[in-house]
């Protein structure tokens, strides 16, 4: 509960920070509310407690998310500094509403009671939405912030309807409720809440941009300034994430045969389409725009094999997918300063022009593979290991074909680094950044090395 | 008396609501949309609930439609204007929308009328719904302080001229 405080009272102070003049110190301070939130999480490890009476609960579920949502988002806010620092006339704001998204994320992770997932879910998407066209005089970045609001509102019109009737249905906002008439009147529930059930399925299902809810993805991903993109595949999707897995395994796991149909068709459309349509991508912001969608496949997964008990796998795999997804968009934003575009061939010969960022990329992206001894590699091994022990073998298969075709189109970026002719001059990279980089790789090494640690948080 | 009440509000909301999509003027659109909505007011006053009631009238009938009027007259929109969709896209479109009526009509046919508990408690009135917002659900309306800030933060962002790039005129 006090990392909810810490981060709305750090959007808070952000807003008012403008007033003071305090924008040079502004990051580091929002890096040091975070970690001490960080800080003051971790003891509590191990309790469950309810708040508000009974809107939310900070149980481990809630509390491993939530940091694995506020680490990254230090490590964002270490990555975009160019973001902030082209713009400084709304540098206060765009730091503001961050941290308000970071708290509909933590309130999305932590709910209890429906109500307080539907507004984490809105305080997160109208920050996004605005994140999204914040860079004002690109029409690709207009374009995404009003296809986005549009698909957004929309999908939360679907949400809502699903809640009301489920509420009509067994009398409860509250999450235990529901379950709790789930259990009890799994046979007499009427008809329309199992709709209530399919259309909460659908919302969510656009919030973490399954297919074939996931149209907006591309365009937006593709559009928004590339550090709000590298925030959107990264934290918005841990949250989504965790929110879905939430929602299903808590509330509806009694009645798991009723939606594990439509989730199996959604999954297997997940992990076919994004990896089949980002190898023909071109432009390499784009292609990770696919490879984002595609990962949520996996993640689906692993859960659709065992509801109630791949919380750990899944929480690992989203640590290995953001640590690498963070490191592929801050060597992106690197290049793209510097040729003022994110096509492969803006990437040819990185070896040559600066060593430490091809190097970083190609880790990050190996690692995005699913190549061992990284930590992708891992949380792989994890989802399917989940989906053999409950023999479903032709599933696992498909996800190890699509894989593959993953493995492909990361590995044209990677032989574009390495054997192409340089697109430039040497690139220089700032100090932070460099250490950044480092840090990333030895993260993602670390991650593969104690997969223990992390599993057992949940 | 309220029985017939109800369902003349009823026929009369999704006929209008039905004229809202039909309409090929958009101010047409929008004042069917305003019938839609005083024939929800009437519901929600059917079931007892004045603050809702009032605030639905207040908040979507005053403000928001009358935005909307202002935002199509600037655009000036009208039938000749409005863009040519495609003709799959529409197909598609028609078609899925079908299955989620029909899918939904189905399941709320065969439920049994659940009668209103309302055991004298006054549950609409403003007095308990503001006890309620501030005891049983202070989190989410707290929350809603951050979700109107967050929304007010980023109106003012994507409205505000920037002052590097304003050219007199």
């Amino acid at each position: 509960m006090n990392a909810l405080y810490i981060v709305c009272g750090l959007g808070l102070t952000a807003l008012v920070a403008e007033l003071f003049n305090a924008r040079k110190i502004l990051s580091i301070l929002v890096i040091l509310g975070l970690a001490a939130a960080i800080g003051l999480t971790i003891p509590e490890l191990g309790t469950s407690i309810s708040y508000f009476t009974n809107m939310v609960l900070i149980d481990n579920f809630s509390m491993a998310f939530s940091i694995l949502i506020m680490a990254v988002t230090i490590l964002w806010f270490w990555m975009a500094q160019d973001y902030f620092n082209q713009d400084l006339e709304h540098y206060t704001d765009r730091a503001s509403l961050v941290l308000f998204t970071v708290a509909g994320g933590i309130l999305m992770v932590s709910f209890n009671n429906m109500a307080i997932l539907f507004l984490g879910i809105e305080v997160l998407s109208l920050s996004l939405y605005t994140l999204a066209g914040s860079k004002r005089d690109s029409l690709a970045s207009n374009e995404a912030a009003f296809k986005y609001f549009l698909m957004g509102s929309f999908a939360t019109g679907f949400l809502l309807l699903g809640i009301a009737l489920v509420y009509g249905a067994t009398r409860s906002f509250d999450v235990q409720g529901i379950a709790a008439s789930v259990v009890i009147g799994s046979a007499t529930l009427p008809a329309f809440f199992y709709v209530g059930v399919l259309l909460i399925l659908v919302g969510l299902a656009f919030k973490i941009s399954a297919v074939p809810f996931h149209f907006w993805a591309p365009d937006v991903y593709s559009g928004s300034p590339t550090s709000v993109t590298a925030f959107m595949s990264t934290v918005v999707k841990i949250a989504a994430v965790a929110a879905f897995v939430k929602v299903f395994s808590v509330c509806f796991a009694e009645i798991a045969p009723s939606w594990s149909f439509v989730l199996k068709i959604i999954m297997i459309l997940t992990l076919a389409v994004p990896n089949l349509i980002a190898a023909a991508q071109d432009n390499v912001k784009r292609m990770l725009a696919y490879s984002s969608v595609g990962h949520v496949g996996y993640i689906l997964l692993a859960f659709l094999a065992q509801p109630e008990s791949s919380a750990s796998a899944i929480f690992y795999y989203l640590c290995a997918y953001s640590v690498a997804s963070i490191t592929a968009f801050a060597v992106l934003l690197q290049v793209e300063k510097s040729n003022s575009g994110t096509d492969i061939v803006h990437f040819n010969g990185l070896f040559k022009r600066n060593p430490l960022l091809a190097v970083g990329l190609t880790i990050a992206l190996l690692s995005l593979a699913g190549i061992p001894p990284l930590a992708g590699f891992f949380a792989k091994y994890l989802v399917f290991i989940q989906a053999i022990e409950r023999g479903m073998i032709s599933l696992t298969i498909l996800a190890i074909v699509t894989s593959l075709m993953g493995a492909y189109y990361y590995f044209r970026v990677i032989i574009a680094m390495f054997l192409q002719e340089p697109a430039g001059d040497t690139l220089t990279v700032s100090a932070s950044q460099k250490i950044l980089i480092v840090i990333l790789v030895a993260a993602m090494f670390a991650l593969a090395v104690l997969p223990d640690y992390l599993l057992e948080l949940i | 008396m309220t029985l017939y009440l109800f369902y003349f509000l009823s026929f009369l909301a999704i006929l209008s609501a039905l004229m809202v999509v039909f309409s090929k003027n958009p101010v047409h659109s929008v004042l069917y949309l305003i019938i839609t909505f005083f024939c929800i007011f009437g519901h929600y006053l059917l079931m007892n609930a004045q603050f809702v009631a009032f605030v639905h009238i207040i908040v979507y009938a005053g403000a928001i439609m009358v935005l909307f009027l202002y935002v199509l007259m600037l655009l000036n929109l009208n039938s000749e204007s409005e863009p040519h969709k495609n003709n799959t896209l529409k197909f598609v479109a028609v078609i899925s929308g079908c299955l989620l009526m029909v899918v939904l009509v189905a399941a709320l046919r065969g439920t049994d009328t659940m009668m209103l508990q309302d055991n004298g408690s006054k549950i609409g009135y403003v007095r308990n719904l503001g006890k309620v917002m501030l005891t049983d659900f202070l989190l989410p309306f707290e929350i809603t302080s951050i979700l109107l800030l967050a929304a007010m933060v980023g109106a003012v962002m994507i409205g505000k001229k920037s002052s590097k790039t304003t050219t007199p005129q």
